[in-house]
């Protein structure tokens, strides 16, 4: 019956450098885990926390919104906004009791598919420890 | 002293709608008990006689005004319901020009259930003498100090002035007996839980929740049109109270107002089911007072 917990992570990649960047980890064939399932959004800046929220009420257990390094947005300031937004979700998170380590903001550029793969590498490892979130289970 | 603010504010509303400086007064009228009072508008002269002020005028007012929008609206306001005035002034939700403010200095409003709980019977009648209520319930009455009966948002309230009027009734007084109480106290010692004894707590609160968004419909604050919040009446997460739906709506709410929120606390005091919202909304404003790196 015990089978190792797998976590489930639902990843919000930007169009410009995440979603490339996870292309990339495709094509130089970097190993990284299964457990993440991909969204391509145009913009980190695009991600509401509503996604966020909405994919715990799902059942995911973790959260990778990830986009452009800081200064290389392609839409100018996005990945800035995203950033302020989710450290005040983040908080939030926080004292209704959700640990703030699933929900992780990441900067990947579409060259840096091995980053990519260690970013899920070790998020999934993380959420691993944390063990699942269970929001579902009453 | 809310007796004189009365006659007072009756006649600022009488003298406002007669002489036509606005077509209608925002104020409170004496409601369904003894121990409540309903938002009332007073649109000619002879009934600014139906306006009250006493220590149970809690709901706030600014959530109200929106639906005036284009007449000039004179209001009375406190402290609190100020703020959230000033909010919406600042989000143009509201034209100032459009409002005449007659603000009330405010040293507290009673928690009805704790005047509730000073008798034994249900209660007939509520008198203020001085700095004591006198409470009735048929031939009993009972005598308290406000303070002892203060609301915890008022028990905790720093300003009895609001901060924006065209006129100001009242006086505000030097501040008698004990400093107000720590706002923050009780997000302080939730915050000192460890994680998973908070999400078990917001768990068990939440379930109580039956979606029916009152706090949402009274929040001055929430004037989008459209809520993506909101669940619709035929959402099955909806029907079956889906415990998970409603943490996210919880959680989603405090994010929107994350910014907005004045802590009038009207979330909490229509709450059917006596979820404590307020310490949510204290954490927001004590998150927006002590900004993190």
């Amino acid at each position: 019956m015990s089978e190792p917990f797998e976590p489930r992570i639902l990843g919000l990649l930007c169009s410009w450098c995440a979603y490339g960047g996870a292309d990339t980890a495709g094509v130089s064939r970097f190993q990284y885990p299964a457990n993440i399932r991909i969204v391509r959004v145009m913009c980190s800046g695009r991600v509401d926390p509503l996604f966020v929220a909405r994919a715990f009420e799902q059942g995911a257990d973790g959260v990778l919104v990830a986009g452009c390094h800081p200064g290389d947005c392609h839409y100018v300031s996005g990945n800035a906004f995203a950033e302020q937004r989710f450290a005040r979700f983040g908080r939030l998170l926080d004292f209704f009791g959700i640990d703030r380590r699933r929900l992780r903001l990441a900067w990947v550029s579409a060259s840096e598919g091995a980053r990519f793969a260690a970013v899920v590498s070790e998020m999934t490892e993380e959420l691993r420890a944390l063990g699942p979130l269970r929001m579902q289970v009453p | 002293m809310t007796r004189l603010i009365e006659q007072q504010l009756r006649a600022r509303a009488h003298d406002l709608l007669a002489g036509g400086a606005v077509d209608l007064f925002l104020g409170y009228r004496q409601g369904s008990s003894p121990l409540r009072v309903a938002p009332f508008v007073a649109r000619a002269p002879a009934e600014a006689e139906k306006l009250v002020w006493n220590p149970l005028c809690v709901p706030n007012l600014a959530g109200a005004l929106r639906k005036h929008a284009g007449r000039r609206v004179g209001l009375a306001l406190k402290a609190c319901d100020a703020r959230s005035v000033a909010e919406l002034l600042r989000l143009r939700q509201l034209a100032r020009e459009q409002f005449y403010i007659v603000g009330v200095v405010c040293h507290g409003m009673a928690d009805p259930a704790q005047v509730a709980a000073s008798v034994s019977g249900p209660v007939s009648g509520l008198v203020e003498d001085g700095a004591e209520l006198l409470i009735s319930a048929g031939d009993e009455v009972a005598r308290r100090r406000l303070p002892a009966l203060l609301l915890a948002k008022c028990a905790a309230c720093a300003s009895p002035t609001p901060e924006l009027y065209d006129e100001l009734l009242g006086e505000a007084l030097p501040a008698a007996g004990a400093p107000p109480a720590d706002r923050f106290a009780a997000v302080r010692s939730f915050e000192a839980l460890d994680p998973s004894a908070r999400l078990a707590f917001w768990r068990e609160q939440f379930s109580r929740c039956t979606l029916c968004y009152a706090c949402q419909t009274v929040c001055p604050l929430c004037f989008c049109k459209q809520c993506p919040l909101t669940l619709a009446r035929d959402d099955p997460r909806r029907q079956t109270r889906e415990p998970v739906s409603v943490f996210a709506y919880h959680l989603m709410r405090a994010y929107h107002l994350a910014d907005h929120c004045t802590g009038c606390d009207e979330c909490e005091r229509v709450c059917p089911e006596d979820i404590p919202l307020s310490l949510i909304y204290r954490k927001l404003e004590l998150e927006r007072q002590e900004p993190q790196a």
